[in-house]
């Protein structure tokens, strides 16, 4: 089945979006799609069936993303810990993953028609060469594409993201290019494999595990997490609704937390420029000075 | 038409908010009606999204208070071993917890209780986080009033619960490790982004120095690096107090397996609360990627 599924939003769907619009939209959504084997084992499906479903509640959930005005998904399709599966199981995962990125290339005049953009996110040398090469194909062909972006991370897990930035900068430093005085926060997160897009505004994990699994953690650090109890294949549009208003209802909290938050990191910085003029002042005045953020209601 | 949209949006946040104030007030009403199975029959029938929430109240009103004694070293002694029990009970229990904060004005005391019954329940390690690094700025409040419930709740012979406190980047508790003491953590988000970031510092300072290639550099020598001195696990609860949906900066390297329970407010917080999430917790399965 396609990757991109047309279609309106019936009346209610259409009216309810409307109502959501009007409140803050989260611009990029993260999801870890679990629970196709428990929704397989509950419809006595094979496993491999189950995985199909839920590649096409994908499908489904991007389409709905896109009348939300969502411009941005990312989504665990595989983590590096699921190669400790059943051969069997990792590679009907490959296979299906073959299938889907080999009909993502037939399909290349509507993804340029609707703007969307592919992106793989992991290790990738771990996979299959073949399954490599159509990734790069899929990738490359999209790539100028700008109207909303797929980030699907497969051979996936933070850690290895994080590591691997880590070790790029130290590479940087190896070649010259940086010192290891140069080493930030913010290089730290432009070397990371998402470094082409915005942190998650939410994330939402189904099948009602209230666990991250080693996905983005250092991305989500101020994303709304929504843990819902829905396995994914039965992922509906409600459920969708349910996760962008408790988003909304977090909204302003998370905002001011996380304004407070860049002004306490970034007033060391300020108190020694500001140092430099005024010799007296502390890293208490420059808070208080910047008090009025705290009025933010 | 988007004028409407924009009240209706309104409208529904107002409901919701309702609810979730209906559903507080009747969760602390429903903690003194024991008996009173009509009116949480109504309550649920009304409110459906609470549903999920009471049972977990059935088994704490289950759970009788036997304080009744009127000798204090014996309430002491008797609360002692239920803790202790409560936690043998369970069929997992976290050996290192996380306290997140994510309220605004902190109350020391109901931290300091439940750092205390998380020892008094047998889990080794107590990490205690606020975004703000209140706790951290205050550490010796925090401590004075953990040690200070130590003896309310526990009695003053309270000796084998004696606390390790550790703060950050003291390697003289390393000869410590093998103790079976339970230790306390007092976090803040500098020891989330900016510890990773100065661990990846490290290492390129010893790329620089000629002293290892880039290539070397793997996820457990970032994972050593991050651990510091005591090889304390990674916490596998993390219980969040306050309405916020977000870690909020906690610790992002270490919370790769770890559950997440919401509870409302460590304001006024019981013991029972706690020992729901625990229960919460020892029923979860993790599968590993398997």
């Amino acid at each position: 089945m396609s990757w991109i599924r047309e279609g309106e939003l019936n009346l209610l769907e259409k009216i309810s979006a409307n109502i959501l619009k009007a409140g803050p939209m989260p611009k990029h959504v993260a999801f870890i799609m679990d629970g196709n084997r428990r929704f397989a084992r509950k419809k006595h499906m094979e496993r491999q069936e189950g995985h199909m479903q839920g590649f096409n509640k994908l499908a489904e959930t991007l389409r709905w993303c896109k009348h939300l005005n969502i411009q941005e998904v990312t989504v665990y399709a595989f983590s590096i810990e699921n190669f400790k599966r059943t051969q069997d199981e990792v590679d009907g995962l490959m296979e299906l993953a073959k299938q889907k990125f080999v009909k993502l290339l037939e399909e290349r005049d509507n993804l340029e028609k609707h703007g969307v953009c592919i992106r793989v996110l992991g290790d990738l040398n771990m996979l299959p060469l073949d399954l490599q090469q159509l990734i790069a194909k899929a990738v490359v062909t999209t790539k100028a594409h700008n109207k909303c972006f797929l980030n699907v991370c497969f051979a996936y897990t933070s850690r290895y993201e994080i590591t691997n930035a880590v070790r790029e900068m130290a590479w940087g430093v190896e070649q010259g290019l940086i010192k290891a005085s140069d080493v930030s926060e913010a290089l730290l997160s432009e070397c990371l494999y998402s470094n082409n897009s915005p942190n998650p505004d939410l994330l939402i994990r189904t099948s009602g595990e209230v666990r991250l699994s080693d996905f983005l953690l250092w991305q989500t650090s101020h994303s709304c997490l929504v843990f819902q109890s829905v396995l994914w294949p039965e992922y509906s549009f409600w459920n969708l609704c349910e996760a962008i208003l408790q988003y909304q209802l977090n909204y302003k909290t998370i905002q001011v937390r996380l304004i407070i938050d860049t002004v306490c990191l970034l007033s060391p910085i300020l108190e020694t420029a500001l140092q430099k003029v005024y010799k007296d002042i502390s890293e208490y005045d420059v808070i208080i000075s910047l008090g009025f953020i705290k009025q933010i209601p | 038409m988007a004028l409407l949209y924009g009240l209706l949006w309104r409208l529904l946040l107002v409901l919701v908010h309702a609810n979730r104030a209906l559903v507080s007030w009747l969760r602390v009403r429903l903690r003194s009606w024991k008996g009173r199975l009509w009116e949480r029959t109504m309550a649920a029938l009304v409110l459906p999204s609470a549903l999920a929430r009471f049972p977990d109240h059935q088994k704490k009103l289950n759970h009788n208070n036997p304080d009744a004694n009127a000798n204090p070293v014996n309430r002491t002694a008797s609360r002692r071993s239920r803790w202790l029990s409560d936690g043998r009970s369970l069929e997992k229990l976290p050996v290192h917890i996380g306290l997140l904060v994510a309220e605004e004005e902190p109350s020391y005391t109901d931290i300091a209780n439940l750092v205390v019954w998380c020892m008094a329940v047998g889990i080794s390690y107590v990490s205690v986080y606020d975004n703000h690094g209140i706790f951290r700025k205050n550490n010796s409040r925090m401590l004075e009033e953990i040690v200070k419930q130590q003896q309310d709740l526990l009695g003053v012979d309270g000796s084998k619960y004696n606390v390790e406190f550790l703060s950050n980047g003291s390697d003289k508790h390393q000869h410590h490790v093998v103790s079976c003491r339970p230790t306390v953590k007092v976090l803040s988000p500098e020891d989330g982004k900016q510890t990773i970031v100065q661990a990846a510092q490290q290492l390129c300072r010893s790329v620089e120095n000629k002293e290892r290639s880039s290539k070397d550099i793997s996820v457990s020598m970032l994972d050593i690096l991050l651990r510091e001195s005591k090889n304390i696990p990674d916490p596998e609860l993390v219980v969040k107090f306050g309405p916020v949906d977000s870690t909020l900066g906690f610790l992002p390297w270490h919370i790769r397996l770890t559950e997440f329970i919401s509870l409302p407010s460590h304001r006024n917080v019981s013991y029972e609360d706690l020992l729901g999430a625990l229960q919460q917790y020892s029923a979860c399965q993790q599968r590993l990627g398997q």
